[in-house]
């Protein structure tokens, strides 16, 4: 999502990477460019005068350490603000001690509160929990029937008492009845709203007040634009959020509107909401956000994601055989799968330090992945573990006949398999270069 | 249950109320038996789970649908909230008069500061001045670039024409703002039928301007559930249906897309109905495989009628920032979006996107949504929206 941003600030900090000395002209075209990168990612305007002044400050402050050159010393500092801005660590989800825990869901229209309800009771479920839902949005039409849906695709109970009593009423005797079941974690679903009518508002305040819950989550959409400020403001006035959820994670908005709010309410980003999967839910790490704005790569997500999928052993081994060049097709269908586990490659790639700026124009297609396993799975064990059997022509046309390929598709990915296994050779002997923007050992 | 029967509840919903009591039985019941088996592959999403906890649990429960469909009939068609609607209109100046009351209550909102900045403008000289104009319309999600572009115009034509009062200056903003607007807002409906497919990025009010749409075309309207994706979109655009007396063509959930919308064009085709809108699921412009889909959607009507589809019809939610760029350049590549509609205008949104679209993407904005009922929905118009931005408040 921030890669735009981040390129942005790459391309300011380019001209800092490397200098001697920092001139205060050279902080003045930094922070210019760090501006205009920061308002066209959407973050509001007094919050960008407030962050560059502070980067600003520092920047042409006394903080010149030795051990760092003054373009490093830029970096650092926008990195350390920008870390700052979003908050420090990631929010675990807390339990109340006399349960059940109540969630309440509150936000603008259409920003994604009722598939966040599926999302969050999926996840609090895989925490041990016995979540339980709790329908209150009577406004939109079919909004009571898509939360069922959701409840009964995840085998999650769902309160509902139509559109008729009042959101008050039904979200009170959802969370006593959720506790009569014996449930521990209620969430409670609100109608979508407009910051501006009143009169919804002030509804909001009734069922917060009527249910008590111990946490408030504010769902933002990641394109909000300027307005995330006031929009954020009113909601902490009437529901006072203690955490947000952004939502759509998996767009390409740089999402300003996250540093926005968190600026000016100083309620964290709690949770991740990217995909339309009702698993694709998470807690938000803002420490390493900030780093993926700034281009470095999100290391630590690729790495954790990897060892959620990977049997440890298994990628040991793999990598092993990897740099051997004995790699075969059969290995590679398996890293594919793996590789398929892990989430769509575009998001995955965006992660990979270095790889944000190159990949800026280039399309991934997840669909590649699934022409080319159907192509290896097309071929015989023996074609596999033997790539060179595959020059024969007539064993190329029928794979290519087997998995819906061209006869050149098949030839194609032989070819790049040969000159992948190459490439990995010399990487395992230590011949390949640096990937730039790799932190070097 | 997507493809439940749906009667027309209310006759007095819409204009011809025999319209929609006469195409809805023949092609609701037609559609429902034959296509159940057809269940679309690549969805994965489990519908109709056995057994849920929640059923045992709750009694009540039962009641929902039917209390839940006839919300919206309560809503949009009771006589008396078209006639608050027609007042508000006559009263203050229609979607204009309510955005400005909606900014009134925000006192710090940007319209109120860029009012107070152009009060104080003297002279066309003063640095300052222009900067402080560019903050305002930056904080209106008006973009970087566009606005550059708009303060470089102002700037210079003050400068040459040596503007001194705030009230000509006004009047150039209001005028440049509209120039940069302007496009052709009238909606092709000539054909018979006319087939308007609906397409956007999730939650920006597809469904919803869907519904207002039946009211706002002429004719007889039908409606097609081509969000075969989304938990209760079927149910939601059904209700609309009911609300609105228009027949709905819909599948069950999970179904193929594309095939729920050739029944519909054969379907509009054979009854005769004037127009046929498509709703389509939310999708992000970034997945490929989505808008590859919605590309075999558009396909589809190409072959079955020649020339349709004859609108594409792409929401935007009016409070996004500059990712609306993005949705617009990228939607308008993959099914050549004809029109935008800007959706929630009723919030704090500044609308400043529909400047940065007009300006940067280039499809013109045909209609913007204001509100929750069915009336909400008007043509879009230019000098009325640059007089929203900037005229006086």
């Amino acid at each position: 999502m921030f890669e735009t941003l981040g390129e942005r600030l790459n391309t300011a900090l380019d001209g800092v990477r490397g200098s001697g000395n920092l001139t205060e002209d050279q902080v003045k075209k930094v922070t210019r460019e760090i501006r205009l990168a920061l308002l066209e990612a959407d973050v509001n305007y007094g919050v960008v005068k407030e962050f560059v002044g502070k980067v600003r400050d520092r920047a042409t402050g006394a903080e010149v350490s030795k051990a760092l050159s003054p373009g490093q010393q830029v970096v650092k500092i926008v990195n350390e603000e920008l870390a700052e801005l979003m908050g420090g660590t990631a929010h675990k989800l807390t339990f109340a001690s006399r349960p059940p825990t109540v969630m309440m869901l509150a936000g603008l229209n259409g920003h994604g509160k009722t598939t966040t309800a599926g999302k969050l009771a999926l996840f609090a479920r895989k925490l041990g929990k016995n979540p339980y839902l709790v329908a209150c949005d009577t406004y939109r039409p079919a909004a009571i029937d898509q939360l069922q849906q959701i409840g009964r695709e995840l085998n999650v109970p769902v309160y509902t008492e139509g559109t008729e009593p009042s959101p008050e009423d039904i979200a009170e005797r959802g969370v006593q009845k959720a506790k009569a079941g014996g449930y521990d974690f209620v969430i409670v679903d609100t109608a979508g709203r407009q910051v501006l009518d009143q009169d919804m508002m002030e509804e909001l305040k009734r069922v917060r007040s009527s249910v008590k819950p111990h946490s408030v989550l504010l769902v933002l959409d990641v394109v909000t634009g300027q307005n995330a400020v006031e929009v954020a403001q009113a909601f902490q006035e009437y529901a006072d959020f203690d955490g947000m959820v952004l939502t759509k994670l998996d767009g390409d908005a740089r999402g300003g509107a996250a540093l926005s709010v968190v600026s000016v309410t100083e309620r964290p980003v709690k949770f991740a909401s990217e995909g339309e999967k009702m698993s694709e839910f998470d807690y938000f790490y803002p420490d390493r956000m900030a780093g993926r704005i700034l281009g470095m790569g999100d290391v630590l997500t690729l790495i954790e994601k990897a060892e959620q999928q990977m049997d440890q052993q298994e990628a040991e081994a793999q990598g092993k055989k990897l740099m051997s060049g004995k790699f075969t097709f059969e290995d590679f269908l398996k890293q594919m799968q793996m590789i398929k586990k892990m989430g769509p490659l575009s998001s995955l790639m965006g992660m990979i330090p270095g790889l944000g700026k190159q990949l800026q124009n280039v399309q991934i297609d997840d669909r590649m992945l699934g022409r080319v396993e159907a192509m290896i799975t097309s071929m015989t064990l023996q074609e596999r573990r033997n790539p060179k059997l595959l020059q024969n022509p007539s064993r190329a046309r029928r794979i290519a006949r087997g998995s819906g390929a061209t006869q050149q598709d098949v030839q194609k990915l032989v070819k790049q398999f040969g000159e992948m296994q190459k490439m990995m050779k010399q990487m395992g002997k230590g011949g390949m270069p640096r990937i730039p923007g790799m932190p070097s050992r | 249950m997507a493809t439940g029967e749906k009667q027309a509840l209310e006759p007095e919903a819409g204009e011809e109320p025999e319209a929609g009591a006469t195409t809805e039985a023949p092609v609701e019941e037609e559609f429902v038996v034959e296509e159940e088996s057809d269940v679309g592959e690549e969805f994965t999403t489990p519908e109709d789970l056995p057994g849920t906890v929640e059923e045992a649990l709750e009694p009540e429960e039962e009641v929902v649908a039917s209390e839940e469909l006839s919300e919206p009939e309560e809503e949009t068609a009771e006589p008396e909230l078209v006639a608050e609607e027609d007042s508000e209109d006559g009263g203050s100046g229609g979607w204009f008069g309510r955005l400005r009351h909606g900014l009134k209550r925000s006192r710090e909102s940007v319209v109120g500061q860029l009012n107070a900045a152009v009060a104080e403008f003297r002279d066309a000289e003063d640095e300052e001045f222009w900067e402080r104009v560019e903050e305002i319309l930056i904080a209106s999600d008006v973009g970087v670039t566009t606005t550059a572009k708009l303060v470089g115009e102002l700037e210079q034509e003050a400068l040459e024409k040596n503007v001194t009062s705030a009230g000509e200056l006004r009047k150039m903003m209001v005028e440049h703002a509209r120039r940069m607007l302007e496009g052709p807002v009238e909606m092709d409906v000539s054909n018979t039928p006319t087939v308007i497919l609906m397409v956007g990025v999730n939650g920006t009010g597809k469904t919803t301007t869907t519904g207002k749409l039946v009211k706002y075309l002429p004719g007889r309207v039908m409606l097609a559930a081509g969000d075969t994706f989304r938990a209760a979109a079927i149910e939601q655009l059904q209700s609309w249906g009911e609300a609105t007396g228009a027949p709905v063509v819909a599948r069950e959930r999970g179904s193929d897309a594309a095939a729920v919308t050739h029944e519909a064009v054969e379907a509009a085709k054979r009854d005769g109905v004037d127009v046929l809108l498509v709703d389509t699921a939310g999708r992000l412009h970034t997945k490929m495989n989505l808008m590859a889909e919605l590309e075999k959607v558009k396909r589809v009507v190409e072959r079955q009628l020649p020339g349709a589809p004859h609108e594409v019809l792409l929401t935007v939610d009016a409070t996004t920032g500059q990712n609306g760029l993005r949705q617009a350049k990228m939607f308008g590549e993959a099914v050549g979006v004809t029109g935008i509609i800007l959706t929630k205008l009723d919030g704090t949104a500044r609308g400043g996107i529909a400047l940065a679209i007009a300006n940067e993407v280039g499809v013109p904005i045909k209609l913007i949504s204001v509100g929750e009922k069915v009336g909400d929905l008007h043509p879009f118009d230019a000098d009325e929206f640059a007089q929203a931005l900037f005229g006086e408040l």
